[in-house]
């Protein structure tokens, strides 16, 4: 909290002000030159005085795009000036000395906008930012600057979900070596739901993805092939064998293949059109692959698991829709519109709130369920071509 | 005395340079999510904090819920410039009695400050339970609302300058905690904040402004020598009133410095 400090608290800052005058003069005064050259109060678009009690004006109305709003306290307190998208700061100034005045400059979206104006009683003014050409032109420009964010909170979930997934398979492995077989099994389900997440760039590492989670189905030994480990050679142990027994080795394994893969996905460097590709190309697994046929033929738990990827899925959507909204706000809406009907379709599979097992699944459900991912596919592989950079 | 200050000040300046007006890279990504988990850990810090704290309050242990405020406000203190993109939280969890019409006796006034002039001001956890429960649950809600929140890159960027500006304009004035006198806690948690948004960010222009690193690398160390003087055996500080006028005044350049220098880290990084 950015504040006024008390009158004995103020006696202090002056005694300070004044030390600094006399020991940093040259670089205040300096440093003030240079700011007043960045920030020169004259182009300010709006000036807004805030009194003791108001703003003037209280009601602003400016176009969207670059505004600068020059802010003077004609109070007898510092103040704070924000500009607020619910409860959201969009921009501030902070600390601005009664008397004094400071400009602020801010990139500003067509909307509604709240003002503070002085004593967190006061009543709040409004900023009206109307469509603008301007505005336009700042949304639908596809820069790097704008993936900045997305790409460096999808890195975060990455850290976070392998660590999650690094230590489920602890528990699992803890689970097996204690030989207790309910508590195994359990542990197995959970400790896919993390590695389900950051599945769409975690399976484009082969190797570690082929120590991980290979299928039976695709090795020549089937179950009896030395290259069947991970996470479905466990399952295959805990569900199709019911027992711990023999389990200790590969769970090790596999704790160390996540540590492997977590470390690897931290160090990966993440780029836009990698980011833009990862959710059509799950989408696309899913519908050709899992949904058809199942994945986990022992244990049946397909379906949370699907839930999983898609909440995986949503988590890139949910970066990249901001980005796209300004630039394609019709393929915003589909992918949304898909996404959807993607969710929609898995959760009518539910049955009494609880997952059924994927065998008592029939064909046609499947089928639906495959043709909604293929057309989550289809919307999302549309982004490439309108916000793809290189 | 004078003179050679003037002279190094100018210097650094001279030496500072025009700010690069670069494109930002994407090898702002790695430095930006390590922030993002920094400001994480932080927050589940002072969850855990939070609970210590209300629950020897409502255990009307004096002594305890003293000793804990200043220690669970530092995980608050050093995000600040994150924390307090949500206007109604940090209103409720750290806004001061000046903020309200009646001070003190406002009822809109509650968070760590409401609690600090219980605790010290008035001698007693008494009339507090309601306070503790409320800023238990509003830190609570901010933990959620960071994990959920995209970080805005120059917001993260321009955090290091926002919090020295703002140990410069108000709390070298020793009014944030002014009932508990606690404020060397609150100011090495904001440099340590300031800090490590700059040390991670400082690979990328560190072969590039080999001065600029040097000069605030410089100013960073002298903050910590100074606060270091203050520090007690158990890992705390003593009272705000034990600081020598002139360490306060060092410490007042040196933010200022700080807050002048970090202010063109935006621009350095492209993010201007």
């Amino acid at each position: 909290m950015t504040h006024t400090p008390s009158r004995a608290g103020l006696g202090l800052a002056v005694a300070a002000a004044a030390m600094l005058a006399v020991t940093g003069g040259a670089a205040f005064w300096y440093a003030t030159q240079r700011n007043a050259a960045a920030n020169p109060e004259a182009r300010a678009d709006m000036t807004v005085t805030v009194g003791a009690e108001t703003c003037d004006p209280q009601d602003i109305t400016v176009p969207g795009g670059n505004r600068s709003f020059q802010i003077v306290n004609a109070s007898d307190r510092p103040i704070e000036w924000e500009i607020l998208n619910g409860v959201m700061v969009v921009a501030e100034r902070e600390n601005i000395a009664p008397g004094f005045r400071q400009t602020l400059t801010v990139q500003l979206a067509p909307g509604e906008y709240a003002i503070t104006c002085g004593l967190l009683s006061n009543p709040r003014g409004t900023l009206h930012v109307t469509p603008s050409d301007e505005a336009m032109v700042a949304a639908s420009e596809v820069t790097l600057r704008k993936f900045l964010g997305p790409l460096s909170e999808y890195r975060v979930y990455l850290v976070m979900e392998s660590a999650r997934a690094v230590k489920a398979a602890e528990a699992l492995r803890d689970a097996i070596a204690a030989g207790d077989l309910a508590a195994a099994q359990a542990a197995w389900k959970a400790a896919r739901i993390p590695y389900r997440h950051i599945e769409p760039l975690a399976s484009r590492l082969a190797d570690l993805e082929n120590a991980i989670d290979p299928n039976a189905a695709y090795l020549a030994g089937q179950e009896d092939d030395p290259g069947f480990t991970g996470y479905h050679r466990l399952e295959y142990g805990l569900f199709g064998q019911n027992s711990t027994e023999g389990l200790g080795p590969v769970a090790d394994r596999l704790v160390a293949d996540l540590a492997d893969l977590s470390g690897r996905l931290k160090g990966m460097t993440l780029d836009p059109a990698l980011l833009i590709a990862l959710p059509g190309a799950m989408a696309g697994q899913l519908a050709t692959a899992h949904v058809p046929v199942g994945e986990n033929r022992h244990a049946g738990n397909d379906l949370e698991e699907l839930q999983a990827s898609l909440d995986g899925i949503g988590k890139l959507t949910g970066l990249l829709r901001p980005v796209l909204a300004g630039v394609d706000p019709a393929l915003e809406g589909d992918i949304a519109a898909a996404q959807d009907k993607a969710e929609q379709d898995l959760a009518g599979l539910r049955q009494g709130g609880a997952w059924p097992s994927y065998d008592q699944v029939p064909g046609d459900k499947r089928q639906a369920l495959a043709g909604s991912l293929a057309a989550l596919q289809t919307a999302l592989d549309r982004m490439q071509p309108v916000i793809g950079i290189n | 005395m004078i003179a050679p200050l003037l002279r190094s000040a100018a210097l650094g300046l001279a030496l500072a340079g025009p700010a690069l007006a670069a494109d930002p890279s994407l090898d702002l990504v790695g430095p930006l999510s390590d922030y993002k988990i920094f400001v994480a850990e932080n927050t589940a810090q002072l969850v855990t904090d939070a609970e210590a704290f209300a629950a020897a309050i409502k255990a009307g242990d004096l002594d305890r819920a003293k000793a804990l405020f200043a220690p669970t406000r530092t995980s608050y203190e050093r995000v600040e410039p994150i924390a307090e993109l949500f206007s109604d939280l940090d209103v409720s969890i750290d806004a001061r009695a000046d903020d309200y019409e009646k001070a003190e006796q406002d009822p809109g006034f509650t968070g760590f400050h409401r609690i600090e002039y219980g605790l010290w001001s008035e001698g007693t956890t008494k009339g507090l339970e309601g306070h503790a429960d409320r800023l238990l649950a509003d830190i609570r809600e901010l933990d959620g609302r960071i994990t959920a929140l995209t970080f805005p890159p120059e917001v993260v960027v321009g955090g290091a300058a926002v919090l020295m500006e703002e140990v410069a304009a108000t709390k070298i004035s020793g009014e944030e905690n002014r009932y508990s006198r606690t404020d060397l806690w609150d100011f090495d948690a904001n440099f340590e904040g300031a800090e490590k948004i700059y040390t991670l960010f400082r690979p990328l222009i560190a072969e590039d402004e080999a001065d600029f690193v040097a000069k605030v690398d410089g100013n960073f160390q002298a903050v910590k020598d100074v606060l270091a003087k203050y520090e007690t055996p158990e890992g705390g500080f003593v009272s705000y009133e034990e600081l020598s006028d002139t360490d306060r005044n060092i410490l007042s350049a040196k933010v200022n410095t700080l807050a002048e220098d970090l202010a063109t880290l935006r621009g350095k990084l492209g993010l201007g």
